[in-house]
C-alpha cells in the first residue's frame, strides 16, 4: 500500500516541520501542508482534506496534527477510517521517522507505531538521559 | 563480522544532516550495521538511532557490519566519515 501524509497545524508550524525534515534528508517529500488559520471555522480545511483523500483513495494516509484537542486534530477526527489515521502532537523526530519508513515494505499500522514511538522517544530530559547512559539503562 | 574504529573529524560531529547521510548510505547495504560509541550500540540504518549517540568531533566511533557486503559497508561508511560528510568543502 502506498503511504501518503499531510500535516495540518496552526500557523506555519507544519510547513516548517516539513521544510526542516526535507533539508535534513536532502530530498523533497510529497508531504502536504494545510494551514489552519486563526480566523477559520474549519470549512476550508475540511474541503481540502476531502479533496486530498479522494485523490489518494488507494493509499494509506496519515494526517499529522500539532496537538491532541486542537482544532486541526478535532476536525481531522471526522475522517478517521481504516486507511486514514491521525497522529497528534507531531514533532521533527516523528516526521523524520515517517519520511524514512513510509516507502519501505511496511504494514500501515506498524508504520504508525514506529512514527509515534520515534516522536515520543525524541523528547528527553537531558540530565535523565545522561544518567541512564551512565547506568547502561538507555534504550536505542 | 567486519569492524573498524574511526575518528569523527567534521566540526559538527554526528548531527542531523550527517546522520541522515550515514543512515541513507547504510540502507544501501544488506548487512546489519551498527555504530558503537561510549558503550552504546545503535543501528546505523536508523537516523534517530544515530542521533542518540550525540557523538562529537574528536570522538572515536566503531563501525560494525555483519552480512554479505560487510566489507563494502564498513569501507563505504568509513569513507563518508573521512570525507567529513561532504560538508566542509
Amino acid at each position: 500500500m502506498k503511504i501518503k501524509g499531510v500535516v495540518i497545524t496552526h500557523g506555519e508550524l507544519g510547513r516548517s516541520l516539513i521544510d526542516v525534515a526535507e533539508s535534513i534528508l536532502e530530498q523533497k517529500s510529497d508531504l502536504e501542508f494545510f494551514k489552519f488559520g486563526w480566523d477559520e471555522d474549519g470549512s476550508t480545511i475540511e474541503k481540502k482534506i476531502k479533496v486530498y483523500l479522494n485523490k489518494h483513495k488507494d493509499a494509506g494516509i496519515v494526517i499529522f496534527t500539532d496537538m491532541f484537542g486542537g482544532s486541526p486534530a478535532n476536525l481531522s477526527l471526522r475522517f478517521n477510517r481504516p486507511n486514514v489515521e491521525i497522529i497528534t502532537g507531531i514533532n521533527l523526530p516523528g516526521i523524520l521517522k515517517f519520511l524514512t519508513y513510509k516507502d519501505k515494505k511496511i504494514v500501515f499500522k506498524e508504520l504508525l507505531k514506529i512514527v509515534r514511538d520515534g516522536a515520543r522517544d525524541g523528547i528527553s530530559i537531558i540530565s535523565e538521559y545522561l544518567g541512564d547512559r551512565k547506568n547502561g539503562k538507555r534504550k536505542n | 563480522m567486519e569492524k573498524e574504529k574511526i575518528k569523527i573529524t567534521n566540526k559538527l560531529g554526528l548531527h542531523a544532516r550527517a546522520a541522515a547521510k550515514l543512515s541513507h548510505l547504510a540502507n544501501n547495504f544488506s548487512s546489519n550495521i551498527f555504530l558503537v560509541f561510549n558503550g552504546d550500540r545503535v543501528n546505523a540504518k536508523s537516523l534517530l538511532g544515530i542521533l542518540t549517540l550525540a557523538a562529537a568531533v574528536g570522538n572515536d566511533i566503531i563501525i560494525e557490519a555483519d552480512g554479505e557486503d560487510e566489507v563494502e559497508a564498513v569501507s563505504g561508511i568509513k569513507d563518508l566519515f573521512e570525507r567529513k560528510f561532504d560538508e566542509e568543502n
